[in-house]
């Protein structure tokens, strides 16, 4: 018989990394159905994508800012606070019948968990800005068909870095009273480099700039996603224990 | 030695730190004032700088000091870490309030504008807004042991981020005179100022410390207490 | 004592909420087989005693060995009310390393809820959630089961399920313990029974009937 004392149970490397990919797997494909059987976290987070979009382009003088010059912050605010929508939902949804307590009881490491956590996380906020990104390029009219492969790099990058941070956060919020109101506060200050990299490399991507003026703050973006990544990963062990 | 009595000895300390420091704050004050020649283009307006630099370097400080503890609390799991970390957040936030404030009392007559996106100026702001994420979540929990897990996992992540923000702003753009102490050949103030800024950071660097001898005796003491009410209780 | 190689075995288990002890000195160990049934009034740590000894709450001091899987029955479910029965065990077996399809449908038969197997869960009773969450907990197989209240909410035919459930699982050799303020239905089942008194095991003794067991906890929350 495996023998586990209290202290082992804590390791968060991988047991084997077929295990891991196996529960991360089960855990995102969990969530993904319960998104899938409620859809209210989505469409919510769709329809305020498309709101914030509208309230963007008429807050602004016209004659003084041109759509080109508005676009690049437009998508970037859309995309945080609509992500930020679906990130409470992650956690809450462990937290109602005390869900993650049956994740801890079974043998998957925090490592598995929080991978599948991000991985469910991902493709629900992916979905959001996939969706939200035609209407983009459609209510500010910019020309992009052309470098869209580059745009798409800037937008998976940025979103990783987002919803890894995003998903510790959201785990020790759902802890607190008033979630909903912590978890903005805690994390934006998270998303300050990556977003404004962001917006610097989808101005320059627009405008149809030359790569060399994107690897800059393309090396920025990447080194946040990996160190942020990292370190959320190792610290999100310290949130799942009790 | 008690517990008790060694947190009431270092509330002692901590007020006489913090009295020398207060007493060298006067020094400064008439230093810069009188034997400090006036900058040439800034005026009058420049004697902020021996207390704004000073400020923003305390809070710096306390700041490093929140996210090293944090992470030798996850390290250790030793509650003392953790009322170090919070203890020095609490300063943190003084020290990082006199920056925010001076940083506009000088700009306003140099730059002729009260606030500027300045990549340090901006990472100060952001070093506030962390210290009062992280005191803010601090209170959302009851349970101790919870609250110095999950506070300093952010303490940690803060750590990691200030750099980023200061590069960030940098990058987009720099309004703020180059750095004029640490530059690698040689310091670009001249003689006098140079003097009275090290000993304005001396002496906030003394601050700091007495600030945060007294904070974490209150707190200690305050775990004390707790801990022999709910002992009687039970 | 019990005889060699335990279940789980606690030695000096202590466990604080911020600055309250809720759980102080317990050790035993749970032979294979074998049930201890926790009595004691409200407050007195034996869902805590449980949470920690799962290894959802770490010890504050002592040491917890568990030997094999865990199985756990709660005050909450911990099953997601948008998805099935069916789906929830899945998805929990899932996490344990098996997908087998008709170890599913047998515990969702043998608890009675084989025709609800695919109604989502959100809409079930109370009792049905019970009988449910016990399917989940006998799940990985656990060579150690932890039930706290498993009786909660069940009608008196789905009561003598759950004690039919329990004594084929004494019978193939699994240690339990069971916290409950049921002893008339659940005394019958505990061989040992475990008096928890302001947060410590006040006594560790053979069970009896359940007057005597409730005239021993008087006797014993009367001393501290």
């Amino acid at each position: 018989m495996p023998s586990r004392s209290s202290h082992a149970t804590g390791s968060w490397l991988p047991v084997s990394s077929y295990d891991t990919l196996r529960t991360c797997l089960a855990v995102a494909g969990k969530d993904l159905l319960v998104e899938q059987r409620t859809k209210t976290a989505f469409f919510s987070s769709l329809v305020f994508a498309i709101l914030v979009l509208t309230i963007l382009y008429f807050a602004r003088d016209a004659t003084a800012v041109s759509d080109l010059d508005l676009a690049p912050g437009a998508l970037w605010v859309t995309f945080t606070f609509a992500g930020m929508l679906g990130l409470n939902r992650a956690f809450l949804l462990e937290r109602e019948n005390r869900a993650v307590d049956g994740l801890r009881l079974s043998p998957a490491t925090p490592t598995a968990i929080f991978l599948g956590k991000v991985l469910g996380n991902l493709a629900f906020v992916g979905i959001v800005e996939l969706v939200s990104l035609p209407l983009f390029i459609l209510f500010y009219d910019v020309p992009i068909w052309r470098q869209l492969g580059l745009l798409l790099l800037v937008i998976f990058l940025a979103t990783t870095g987002f919803v890894a941070v995003g998903t510790l956060f959201s785990a020790i919020v759902v802890r607190t009273r008033f979630s909903e109101v912590m978890l903005p506060v805690l994390l934006l200050p998270f998303l300050f480099p990556p977003i404004v990299a962001a917006v610097q490399l989808t101005r320059r991507i627009v405008a149809l700039r030359p790569f060399d003026e994107l690897t800059g703050w393309l090396s920025m973006l990447t080194a946040f996603v990996i160190i942020f990544f990292t370190l959320s990963l190792l610290l999100f062990e310290a949130i799942l224990e009790e | 030695m008690t517990r008790r009595e060694r947190a009431i000895r270092s509330a002692r300390r901590g007020t006489v730190i913090t009295g020398l420091a207060l007493l060298g704050l006067t020094v400064v004050y008439v230093r810069a004032l009188v034997y400090t020649p006036v900058e040439r283009l800034q005026g009058l307006a420049q004697k902020i700088f021996y207390v704004h630099a000073p400020a923003a370097w305390a809070g710096l400080l306390a700041f490093a000091v929140t996210g090293l503890l944090s992470l030798l609390y996850l390290i250790t799991r030793d509650r003392k870490f953790d009322l170090v970390a919070s203890s020095s957040a609490e300063v943190g936030v003084a020290f990082s309030v006199v920056m925010l404030t001076t940083g506009p009392l000088w700009g306003k007559p140099v730059w002729g504008t009260w606030w500027t996106w300045d990549a340090r100026l901006t990472s100060t702001l952001f070093i506030f807004l962390l210290f009062v994420g992280y005191l803010v979540l601090r209170g959302a929990f009851n349970d101790f042991e919870i609250r110095a897990r999950f506070s300093a996992v952010l303490g940690v992540m803060a750590l990691a981020l200030v750099p980023f923000i200061h590069v960030t702003v940098y990058w987009f753009r720099t309004l703020h005179p180059e750095p004029v102490l640490l530059k690698p050949e040689r310091p670009s103030l001249p003689g006098a100022m140079l003097t009275t800024l090290l000993i304005s950071i001396a002496v906030f660097t003394a601050l700091f410390i007495g600030f945060l001898l007294m904070r974490h005796a209150l707190t200690v003491l305050r775990d004390i207490r707790e801990e022999e009410t709910v002992d009687a209780n039970a | 004592m019990p005889q060699a190689d335990p279940t789980l075995s606690l030695h000096g288990v202590f466990r604080r909420f911020g600055y309250r002890w809720v759980v102080r000195d317990v050790s035993l160990e749970v032979a294979p087989g074998e049930a201890v049934l926790l009595v004691g009034g409200n407050g007195a740590g034996k869902t805590t005693l449980l949470r920690v000894v799962s290894g959802l709450l770490k010890a504050s001091k002592g040491r917890v060995e568990r030997h094999g899987a865990i199985g756990m029955v709660a005050h909450h479910t911990m099953m997601y009310d948008a998805l099935t029965a069916r789906e929830n065990l899945r998805f929990f077996g899932r996490l344990h390393g098996s997908t087998d399809r008709t170890r599913i449908d047998s515990l969702l038969d043998r608890m009675g809820l084989l025709h609800v197997g695919d109604e989502r869960i959100g809409t079930f009773s109370r009792g049905m959630l019970q009988r449910l969450a016990i399917a989940c907990a006998l799940l990985p197989e656990p060579r150690v089961l932890l039930l706290d209240e498993p009786l909660t909410g069940l009608d008196d035919a789905a009561s003598r399920t759950v004690i039919e459930v329990l004594a084929e699982l004494k019978a193939s050799r699994a240690g339990m313990m069971i916290a409950s303020h049921q002893l008339v239905e659940l005394v019958g089942s505990a061989d040992r029974v475990g008096y928890m008194v302001s947060g410590r095991m006040a006594a560790l003794e053979p069970s009896g009937d359940a007057e005597q067991v409730v005239t021993r906890y008087r006797e014993l929350a009367a001393g501290e």
